[in-house]
């Protein structure tokens, strides 16, 4: 068993907007799980707005890559490690600005142009992933499987990639060719890992309607009941995904859906981080934050709460805080 | 055999097709659509675009300025990518689509209601002023972007969500999350601003 202090790989941390709202148990539970796995995670200081997917329209395209190269110059000041972020949005944004920039002489020049009004620059070549590409390249699936104490026995996860996080680049040479674009494994591998089931699902990276979602959901409502339906009909007890719009859009909708298309859907939509907090054995709040889904996953509370048998872990108890242990 | 008479009310800009190869991200690359429709067949509301992007794209060619950049296209892009990784000539067609929607908006196509471009709006101004996105701000700004009796009813319509995610933590009261760097900020957007008006992206 590798130890916690040892063998530590240290990662520029990228948390993005949604960190501090809507998405804030994705980054719970990515800081809980990233010492379990081997990864340091330094927060870029003073990070700023991606431009999600409308910045380009809002401040046109030149202003939108700026942000980037802000949060670039400040993550170069940090050192030359790679900066890692867990949001799909952040990483098409950032990783694919970061690549615009290294290949496009005039673009680097402009972007340092503006970056020098702030007093900053970028020249660094710097690398930016996401940590789901981190977690199958760097850590590796028999690692998180290693760390769990917590198996999730029984439980039934339909693995919901969604677009931006293998797509356009998963299958790059920069984005690490970390999985497929239509059909990825890496998802239901760390389903798998957890000792949890991961059911068949064809809609694994059918779009939720992202941005549109929100401003619009009467456009886009179909999306998410497509993905529901699958769900349901497969049987899976939660959907797993690793991008905050689609966690935030198939979750918040439901009750929407139901009304709209006359359906009964009220399926719990967890981050794959937090199904790993509690396989690791963490804490079912302060890690995993199961609290702040809105549908309640009964479930994976139950195996959180400790009726499943826990494997002691070295000589720590595996997690002191958890809720409810008896 | 009887013939159509051509349509005369269609109005074409031959200079149209030159103008999205130079002046579009990914635009270059258009010549290259030997449209066999694989993007408009992978795209997830491309039934509800006024025309798919392959139609899109055999308009611009033909210089049909207009309903090109009038049309509802742009503005149904969900940005899944799904078109990019699949096009068999490697058309960049989200970036097509997405610069499209930028330009029309920029130079006044776009419609005083149309929702992308008031939500872009909103969203910028919080990245812009904060630094960051307020999630609460941007959406209250956008739904009242149509007006106070629009603003209430589509507030009215998701206040349910906001309330329980405040409940959960997920929607904080109080004060916006801000950068310290709002004027280092403020200055590298102004100066982009300025490159850009003077030289354009590339």
């Amino acid at each position: 068993m590798t130890d916690n202090t040892t063998d530590k790989k240290k990662f520029t941390y990228y948390p993005g907007c949604s960190s501090q709202g809507s998405a804030r148990h994705l980054d719970e539970s990515l800081r809980a799980i990233a010492p379990e796995l081997g990864i340091e995670l330094d927060e870029l200081e003073d990070w700023n707005c991606c431009g999600a997917s409308v910045g380009h329209i809002g401040g046109g395209q030149l202003p939108n890559v700026a942000l980037t190269g802000r949060n670039l110059a400040h993550a170069q000041r940090q050192g030359r490690q790679d900066v890692v972020t867990g949001c799909a949005a952040c990483y098409l944004n950032t990783h694919g600005g970061n690549e615009k920039i290294k290949a496009d002489v005039n673009l680097r020049r402009k972007v340092n142009d503006a970056l020098a009004a702030g007093d900053l620059s970028y020249d660094e070549d710097l690398r930016v992933r996401h940590m789901c590409e981190v977690i199958v390249n760097e850590v590796g699936v028999d690692k998180v499987k290693e760390r769990v104490t917590k198996p999730l026995t029984g439980l039934k996860v339909a693995g919901y990639v969604g677009c931006q996080t293998v797509r356009p680049f998963a299958n790059t040479d920069a984005g690490g060719e970390y999985d497929t674009y239509d059909d990825p494994a890496f998802l239901d591998d760390f389903t798998e890992a957890l000792g949890a089931e991961p059911v068949p699902f064809q809609h694994k990276t059918a779009c939720c309607g992202g941005s549109v979602a929100v401003m619009s959901p009467d456009r886009t409502l179909h999306l998410v009941k497509n993905i529901l339906e699958e769900a349901k009909q497969a049987g899976a007890d939660v959907i797993s995904t690793p991008c905050p719009l689609c966690q935030t859009n198939v979750e918040m909708y439901q009750e929407q859906i139901n009304e709209k298309f006359g359906t009964d859907y009220n399926i719990p939509v967890v981050f794959y981080s937090q199904l790993m907090a509690v396989a690791f054995g963490l804490d079912a709040k302060k890690d995993a934050a199961l609290h702040r889904n809105t549908i309640a996953p009964e479930k994976l509370e139950e195996l959180a709460t400790g009726r499943g048998e826990a494997k002691p872990r070295g000589a720590e108890p595996a997690s002191p805080a958890a809720i409810g242990r008896d | 055999m009887t013939v159509a008479p051509p349509d005369t009310s269609t109005k074409y800009d031959l200079d149209f097709a030159k103008w999205v190869y130079e002046n579009i991200e990914g635009g270059d690359k258009l010549a290259l659509c030997m449209q066999c429709g694989v993007c408009s067949g992978s795209c997830p509301i491309g039934v509800q675009m006024d025309y798919g992007p392959r139609k899109l794209f055999m308009m611009i060619r033909a210089g049909m300025k207009e309903e090109v950049m009038t049309s509802s296209t742009q503005w149904n892009c969900t940005s899944c990518y799904r078109c990019v990784v699949r096009c068999p000539r490697s058309v960049p067609v989200t970036y097509i689509l997405q610069d499209l929607a930028a330009k029309s908006a920029e130079l006044g196509y776009a419609q005083k209601t149309n929702e992308n471009v008031n939500f872009a709006r909103s969203f910028w101004w919080s990245a812009k002023t904060f630094g960051r996105t307020d999630e609460r701000l941007v959406t209250a700004l956008y739904y009242f972007s149509f007006g106070l009796k629009e603003g209430y009813q589509r507030g009215l319509a998701n206040l349910k969500i906001a309330l329980n995610f405040v409940k959960r933590g997920r929607m904080h009261i109080g004060l916006p999350h801000r950068i310290k760097g709002r004027r280092q900020l403020k200055a590298i957007l102004a100066k982009a601003e300025e490159i850009a008006k003077r030289e354009g992206l590339h």
